[in-house]
């Protein structure tokens, strides 16, 4: 368990970090209600790894990009949580979801609103040997942070002051919002090299972390790592992860129960009662930071008209989706996920009527659907689960009010290659996926999502959106911040509608009974760095 | 032996139908086929219709069956009967139509190959060649994989990826036609090439071919399962015996028939299939000789 | 002397048809929509990005052009590098924004001739396991048509021929690897790996083999020579070995040459099925990630394999019985 393990070696400045809590008032009461499953397959091994690998059958190819900012595939960050560093980490447990673990860095302290300074770790080194300082934090968090960058997960840009070695302040008075933001974002931030950040291309073709385990090398569709010497927590006991792409739901299922791979993701209610069935297997569900959504292209028509979306919104049957489902969803009531900061049930959420459904079409000037052209929904398949199911019984759901759709579902490359907002509008008018960050910061969605600087599938501009996002962002307190995503900001974009949220995902991960230890986080990064097989 | 064209016909038929088994096969390959297209317009249950609260029901006889869902439901609660009759139907018709294409195209550029053994030959023929050494579905997946498929799209890739043999076969038969008699009779007459090759070689050529050409339609509807199962068949909502194969594979263990049920229509219907081809092809083969 | 002459003009042949085959499908590729270029830069780029590195690239010449400057690169035994693999081997996946990349890509050779070891033992054992199932069955069938056999031998290839390959992998895969433990098949790690995938491609391709032995068989077997042989005291046995064999291997011959590409095919499903690392897996993702070179170069491999054995097939159906000159 990393908690205790970190405790003991390092100073850990806990009573500090609570008391920044306690005074934000982001404490446990936000996020203490959120449902969490069962967590039995954590246990504590007395002995050292009989030298197994480790290997994780996944869901998603990485994309051979390995600079952590131009990519939001979460495949890669779970790579990165093997290979990278991160000043904290954020477990995310149902019994204290706001603890915050102190890795590369070693202390937080708020200056002021916008200063929030670090201290770092000593004695740390990348895998290529060179020492790691304030310079690399520096490094990546202004080049993370630029708006240029693909991934878009920082909430504006920032500067880094390094001020001795060790000590680094993150300011972000001149870009007007807190600094407190970089709390939680702390944790899902991998630090680079400052060397690589000066030279990306040297990023992009060959990851250079400071994580427990090294990058060895690519075959195939298999990333081969083994486990770092130098690792300031002592080295590895497993030697060796293998982090293989296996693009079928049911082959990962099959290479479990055969013994293939150790540990697998994304599963479905069905495989699950299958791996239950045939035992041997620990289960890890928990309620993700994931919610998937049915995103509009809300920049061209029809879907620029308000009224067309909550037409769409007030046909889904979400009730028959979470019964499809099954154990994979749960309901969620606003556009973000029941364990992310801020989430609320927003009152008055649409659901299925359809004579609400065709009151809006009307005022749309569709009635009943007629003079709608064909309208393109995009969905992958492989990934997330159930979802060319569930398309299907969308599709049914918007065709029987009369609105033409036309399903498309896509093999996850071409699907991710049509998700994201182009000029003019992305591909098709709606298409599905899900956001998942390893932090319970909400910014991550709903900023990245729906705010005009970024609004990354939708293309929604609008500056009722834009004025409430910014103005939670810069809320003087976090209890205040707070207040006004769930008063204001959910309920002003369950009004606007620009995607449906569809369901909270549950993230299913399954593993052989000997592996232990094994720590996953509910946006499915991994920590192996004390586990062990066998 | 120069048969006249409606004999060959009458006498391949009739050879087969001398065989009980055959006899059977084609009776009951109709009563497939009025079923997969009639059956389905008739019931009050639709192949489409979604009922999440019935979802999984297995076939009759099992534990918690219905009768309403003889063979159960799948994954969204819909009539597993009811898809694996509207995916038969889509099967049978890419099937026959993409060998009536392939045939055909095939049998005329074949013949036109084989009449004017000229440099237009030796190009039809380099080009079956390479056709034939790219595996089909290599040819067929680089088409669909990259272009949203759709049933003419399918159709004709099928027909495309099929159409070298025949053009060789129906080549080799003209080619022997060509030189005999009644042809170069025809020619003395003042007929030209196209008039020969219409009205006087294709009436011979094409129905024994057509006979054997039974065996590829059972081939396509197959080749058709795979494309559906790679996900570059007809799309969804349309249910196709590869489709549903594809989506119900994960849950095999689960819930067998969703998969194990379209599979035992398409054997079945194949079989059939496969038995009249067969059978037709033999009689053909005792009437009109080998080499097809 | 003959000999060597047919032999050239068969390789001359040989070349021309590589190259139609090469030409077709790397005008399907630019016909067909779908851009390759959007899958390289990723899904985040803009529209003008992606033209511009499409130009750059040289796709927006015309057809010839490009095949032409392609053919020239071929000569010189250079294959092209991968559109979306990198050299580590990864199989890269659009979807965000890579246009900063400056990653050396894999070069297509390199891909196919690690992959293609795979295949062909899978391919193979594939044609052992069905000539096994088919010789015997094959053989009495073809002496007495009539028989018990013969009917078996009829049953079993309609009922093969009518099972959908990725079916019976599913279901193999279920039963003797999961419910009975009894062979590993997803993934490979070593040679049992093969043997369901094998098992599935040979059901495939049994019922062509079946049948051309058996119609040999009771062609040859009904030929004067043997009457004649029987005459000569010659024992049954004795003169199926001698004579009707040696002739019945050049029809057989034949069909492999013909049912390879048939086989290769079915090497595509069942790698992907099975999650085998041959070239077919290669070729699906390949196709879904419009990674041009390698689709343009495997096709341009299978076919050289396809031409290759067909020749050596005639080559040797000519040294078996130099009165078939095709």
């Amino acid at each position: 368990m990393r908690g205790g393990c970190m405790s003991k070696k390092i100073k850990f400045s806990r009573r500090k970090f609570m008391k920044f809590m306690a005074k934000s008032g982001l404490g446990a009461a936000a996020l203490t209600s959120a449902p969490m499953l069962n967590h039995n397959f954590l246990y504590n091994s007395a002995f050292a790894a009989s030298g197994k690998p480790l290997i994780f059958a996944a869901a998603e190819a990485l994309t051979g990009n390995w600079d952590p900012t131009t990519h939001t595939n979460l495949g890669q960050l779970i790579f990165e949580s093997y290979v990278f560093g991160y000043l904290t980490r954020c477990p995310m447990k149902p019994e204290n979801p706001t603890q915050l673990n102190f890795e590369l860095a070693t202390e937080a302290t708020e200056i002021d609103k916008f200063t929030l300074e670090f201290k770092l770790r000593d004695g740390v080194t990348f895998h290529n040997g060179k020492p790691f300082g304030a310079e690399d934090v520096k490094a990546t968090y202004e080049y993370g942070s630029q708006p240029d960058r693909p991934a878009q997960w920082y909430p504006g840009q920032v500067d880094v002051e390094v001020v001795d070695r060790l000590t680094v302040r993150i300011k972000t008075e001149k870009y007007g919002y807190p600094a407190g933001l970089f709390y939680y974002l702390s944790s899902f931030l991998p630090i680079l090299s400052a060397d690589d950040v000066a030279n990306p291309n040297n990023a992009a073709s060959r990851p250079n972390g400071t994580g427990a385990f090294k990058f060895v090398e690519q075959d195939g569709d298999n990333t081969i790592m083994e486990a770092n010497e130098n690792f300031f927590m002592g080295k590895p006991k497993i030697p060796r992860v293998q982090y293989n792409f296996v693009g079928d739901t049911a082959t990962r299922t099959l290479g479990l129960l055969s013994g293939e791979y150790n540990v697998t993701e994304r599963l479905e209610p069905e495989q699950v009662d299958t791996i239950v069935a045939n035992g041997g297997f620990a289960l890890n569900q928990a309620v993700s930071t994931e919610n998937k959504y049915l995103w509009f292209r809300c920049s061209k028509p029809p879907f620029n008209d308000i009224n067309m979306r909550k037409a769409v919104a007030h046909a889904i049957d979400r009730e028959g989706l979470l019964d499809i489902l099954g154990i994979s969803g749960t309901y969620t009531g606003c556009h973000v996920s029941p364990v992310k900061f801020g989430y609320t049930d927003v009152e008055g959420f649409p659901e299925y009527n359809p004579d609400k459904c065709q009151e809006y079409l009307a005022k749309a000037g569709f009635p009943k659907g007629k003079g709608l052209p064909e309208l393109e929904y995009i969905t992958s398949v492989g990934f997330y689960p159930k979802t060319k199911e569930y398309g299907e019984y969308i599709t049914a759901l918007l065709n029987e009010q009369g609105i033409p759709v036309k399903l498309s579902v896509l093999e996850l490359g071409a699907w991710g290659n049509k998700l994201y907002d182009r000029e003019g509008g992305g591909p098709g008018h709606m298409i599905d996926c899900g956001w998942c960050t390893g932090s319970p910061e909400p910014d991550l969605v709903i900023r990245t999502h729906f705010h005009s600087s970024s609004k990354r599938i939708t293309g929604i501009v609008d500056a009722d959106i834009d004025a409430a996002l910014d103005k939670e962002r810069n809320a003087p307190s976090v209890g205040e911040r707070e207040q006004i995503l769930k008063t204001e900001v959910m309920p002003l974009l369950v009004d606007k509608m620009p995607s449906v949220p569809l369901f909270g995902s549950v993230f299913i991960h399954a593993m052989a009974n000997d592996v232990k230890d094994l720590y996953i986080y509910p946006n499915g990064m991994m920590s192996a760095e004390t586990a062990s097989i066998g | 032996m120069t048969l006249d064209d409606s004999s060959i016909s009458k006498k391949i038929f009739y050879d087969s139908w001398q065989n009980n088994f055959f006899k059977f096969s084609v009776i009951f390959f109709i009563f497939i086929c009025l079923l997969a297209f009639i059956y389905p317009e008739i019931s009050e249950i639709k192949a489409e219709k979604m009922n999440i609260k019935s979802k999984f029901l297995p076939p009759i006889f099992f534990e918690g069956f219905s009768w309403t869902h003889i063979l159960g439901t799948d994954q969204l609660g819909r009539d597993m009967l009811m898809r694996c009759l509207v995916g038969l139907r889509f099967s049978l018709i890419i099937g026959f139509a993409s060998v009536f294409i392939m045939l055909l195209f095939g049998c005329l550029v074949g013949i036109i190959s084989g009449f004017k053994s000229s440099w237009v030959d030796v190009i039809i023929m380099r080009i079956t060649d390479a056709q034939l050494s790219i595996p089909m579905v290599i040819l067929a997946i680089s088409i669909l994989g990259v272009s949203r498929p759709n049933l003419a799209s399918i159709i004709l890739v099928l027909a495309l990826s099929g159409w070298p043999l025949y053009a060789r076969v129906s080549r080799s038969m003209a080619l022997i036609e060509r030189d005999k008699e009644y042809v170069r009779g025809a020619r003395i007459l003042g007929a030209n090439d196209f008039r020969i090759i219409f009205f006087l070689v294709v009436p011979i050529i094409l129905p024994p071919i057509a006979f054997v050409s039974v065996l590829d339609i059972a081939r396509m509807m197959i080749f058709e399962a795979i494309l559906g199962f790679l996900g570059l068949g007809v799309q969804p909502p349309t249910p196709t015996f590869g489709n549903i194969i594809a989506d119900a594979r994960k849950y095999l263990i689960n819930a067998w028939w969703i998969a194990t049920m379209p599979g035992v229509f398409l054997v079945i219907t194949l079989v059939t299939l496969n038995y009249i081809g067969s059978t037709l092809e033999k009689s053909k083969n005792k009437i009109f000789g080998e080499g097809i | 002397m003959h000999l060597a002459g047919q032999f050239v003009r068969r390789i001359l042949q040989g070349v021309v048809v590589v190259l139609i085959t090469t030409f077709l499908i790397f005008s399907i590729l630019r016909i067909v929509p779908g851009d390759p270029v959007r899958l390289i830069v990723g899904g985040m780029a803009p529209d003008n990005l992606v033209e511009e590195i499409a130009q750059k690239m040289g796709l927006r010449d015309p057809i010839p052009v490009q095949f032409g400057r392609y053919l020239s690169q071929v000569v010189q035994g250079d294959l092209g590098n991968s559109y979306q693999r990198p050299k580590n081997g990864m199989m890269g996946q659009g979807g965000d924004f890579n246009a900063n990349m400056d990653v050396e890509m894999a070069e297509v050779s390199d891909l196919i001739l690690e992959r293609l070891p795979y295949t062909l033992q899978l391919a193979g054992l594939a044609l052992l396991i069905s000539l096994i199932i088919s010789f015997p069955l094959g053989i009495s069938a073809g002496l007495k048509p009539k028989g018990f056999i013969s009917k078996i031998a009829f049953f079993i290839s309609s009922v093969f021929v009518s099972i959908p390959n990725f079916w019976l992998g599913i279901v193999l895969a279920l039963f003797i690897t999961i419910k009975l433990g009894l062979l590993p098949s997803i993934g490979y790690q070593n040679f049992a790996y093969t043997i369901l995938p094998a098992i599935v491609l040979a059901v495939e391709t049994c019922p062509f083999i079946i049948r051309t032995i058996s119609v040999s068989f009771a062609e040859i077997s009904q030929e004067y020579f043997i009457k004649s042989g029987k005459v000569r005291g010659l024992t049954r046995n004795g003169v199926i070995y001698r004579h009707t064999l040696r002739n019945a291997s050049i029809p057989l011959l034949n069909l492999l040459g013909i049912q390879l590409s048939t086989l290769l095919g079915g090497v595509i499903v069942v790698e992907y099925i099975f999650d085998y690392p041959g070239l077919g897996q290669l070729t699906i993702y390949a196709v879904l990630q419009r990674d041009f070179p390698l689709i343009q170069g495997i096709a341009m491999v299978t076919s050289a394999l396809y031409v290759g054995l067909n020749i050596a097939v005639d080559l040797i159906t000519y040294s078996i019985d130099p009165r078939l000159e095709s």
